[in-house]
């Protein structure tokens, strides 16, 4: 018998058998006890309908909702239309080579004079440079996004390292570390070639979906679902998403935004975690890898490290 | 029945953080038919250990019971995914915003069981109303429509269950469980 059951049966008056029934019931289990408990309360509260009783207007009347004036959407339309060119004619200033960076934790968005979009992640250094023949963007250290304008008389072009990338119209990411580059191609198409090399390698063609990864000499291409694609551009809503990745990777993940860094040792190096997290949130990170793992944090001024 | 001193007690301090923690386990449990039972279980987790003593501070206390009872489930999957309670303050554990549930102006309180009330099924409805409202014994109530006492009784069961989820869940929660109710014409085992 269920606990709405048993205070039903109350609510009609109970015989002495049933009470002691009742007793029984509720002592078998704190569950049980927890249930009833919960519904006699909210049986009570509803004591207040009393209340009601002299008039009893039980369902109040719905209010048509006034319809909005043609008048006010024009002008909201005006007021939109307004801000947009306004907003527009900013971005359209012309832009000479120019430098943007980011501290760790730290992300920025930039329009480029040609329409182009960038978004810096984390501890990120980069110049960009539009003229009316030519779109060069060099990437010094860390990792952005690029949403591109094609333009078939100017390519738009990214050193990063000894990486030379170019657009065939699309959304790509540059990540660069020292010479390691990573390319995260989106939508459309790039061209990834490799500078000043001894032995001329020939230029890699990458489309959406692909993930380009280079290292000195060696090129390699990596087909990606279009899930991992975004899991790997989640930082640009400030986001880490793993899926069955390993701690040692995910720490390198958090590392990259945070002046703390995670250390972390041992086997517990290899445990696969899946899960989103907001990049800044690292105490939240180590505190579930405490409570969910059983690992051991060790905080040591900037370091935290974690171990079995 | 055998009313343990502490019972008074989690029906007046405990019960009524219920609304918010149910919104808690909605924000970031994300198997929704899981969260009835989460919530079960981390009143009773509550209610034993005030047995032994009761907390001081209620209201970290219960969210505290039900972070370490997410936790534990989590443990439980092979593949532990974080992913529902990461955005969640962990640390910063007391909860002090101002809170609303505790105190609820009477009549707001009138308003949100009307609107209860208005989302029972008909028949349960007017037996609720009767009961509740007019002040009707179950054996008047019968009388008065011409059904058993039993089905009375029945009724009654399925208005506490309705009401208890209304007045505990999230705005809409009522009219969703009704919903589900009409659709599968079986009510929803509230334990």
């Amino acid at each position: 018998m269920q606990a709405s059951q048993w205070l039903a049966r109350e609510d009609r008056g109970l015989t002495e058998r049933e009470r002691h029934t009742l007793d029984q019931w509720l002592d078998a289990s704190v569950l049980n006890r927890i249930a009833y408990l919960r519904l006699k309360a909210s049986w009570q509260r509803a004591d207040r309908l009393a209340a009601l009783k002299v008039p009893a207007p039980l369902s109040m009347q719905r209010k048509a909702r006034a319809p909005l004036r043609s008048r006010a959407v024009w002008l909201i339309a005006a007021t939109l239309a307004l801000m947009l060119g306004g907003s527009a004619y900013l971005v359209w200033r012309l832009q000479a080579d120019q430098a943007y960076a980011t501290d760790v934790g730290g992300m920025q968005a930039v329009h480029l004079a040609d329409g182009t979009r960038m978004e810096l992640n984390t501890n990120t250094r980069l110049h960009a440079k539009v003229t009316d023949t030519a779109r060069t963007v060099t990437l010094e250290s860390g990792e952005a996004f690029f949403d591109v304008i094609h333009d078939e008389r100017r390519p738009f072009v990214v050193y990063a390292g000894t990486r030379r990338i170019t657009d065939i119209g699309t959304r790509f990411s540059v990540f660069r570390n020292g010479d390691d580059v990573r390319v995260t191609v989106q939508e459309g198409r790039v061209r990834v070639e490799t500078l000043g090399s001894a032995s001329p390698t020939a230029p890699v063609l990458a489309q959406a979906g692909r993930v380009v990864v280079a290292k000195d000499n060696e090129t390699l291409v990596l087909t990606k679902c279009g899930k991992e694609i975004a899991e790997s551009l989640s930082w640009r809503s400030g986001r880490l998403v793993f899926t069955q990745q390993t701690l040692a990777e995910a720490a390198e993940q958090f590392n990259r935004y945070n002046v703390r860094q995670i250390v972390v040792e041992g086997n517990a190096r290899k445990i696969r975690i899946g899960g989103s997290f907001k990049v800044d949130n690292v105490d939240v990170f180590v505190q579930l890898l405490h409570r969910g793992f059983g690992l051991s944090v060790n905080e040591q001024g900037d370091r935290i490290v974690v171990s079995r | 029945m055998a009313e343990h001193p502490i019972d008074e007690w989690f029906m007046r301090e405990v019960l009524p953080l219920e609304p918010m923690l149910t919104r808690f386990l909605h924000r970031n449990w994300r198997n929704e038919a899981e969260i009835g039972d989460l919530r079960q279980e981390a009143y009773a987790r509550v209610y034993e250990a005030a047995r032994r003593e009761r907390p001081l501070l209620v209201k970290p206390f219960l969210f505290q019971v039900t972070r370490n009872l997410m936790i534990d489930r989590l443990r439980q999957q092979s593949v532990v995914s974080l992913e529902s309670m990461a955005d969640f303050d962990w640390l910063n554990v007391s909860d002090d915003q101002p809170s609303s549930e505790n105190h609820v102006a009477a009549r707001q309180e009138l308003r949100l069981l009307q609107a209860a009330l208005d989302a029972l099924p008909p028949r349960c409805r007017q037996v609720v109303l009767m009961r509740k409202v007019e002040g009707l014994s179950q054996k008047e109530v019968a009388h008065q429509m011409g059904i058993t006492v039993e089905t009375v009784e029945n009724q009654v069961a399925k208005g506490m269950r309705f009401l208890a989820q209304a007045l505990g869940g999230r705005r809409g929660a009522v009219t969703a469980e009704a919903r589900r109710y009409n659709l599968a014409r079986k009510p929803r085992d509230a334990r």
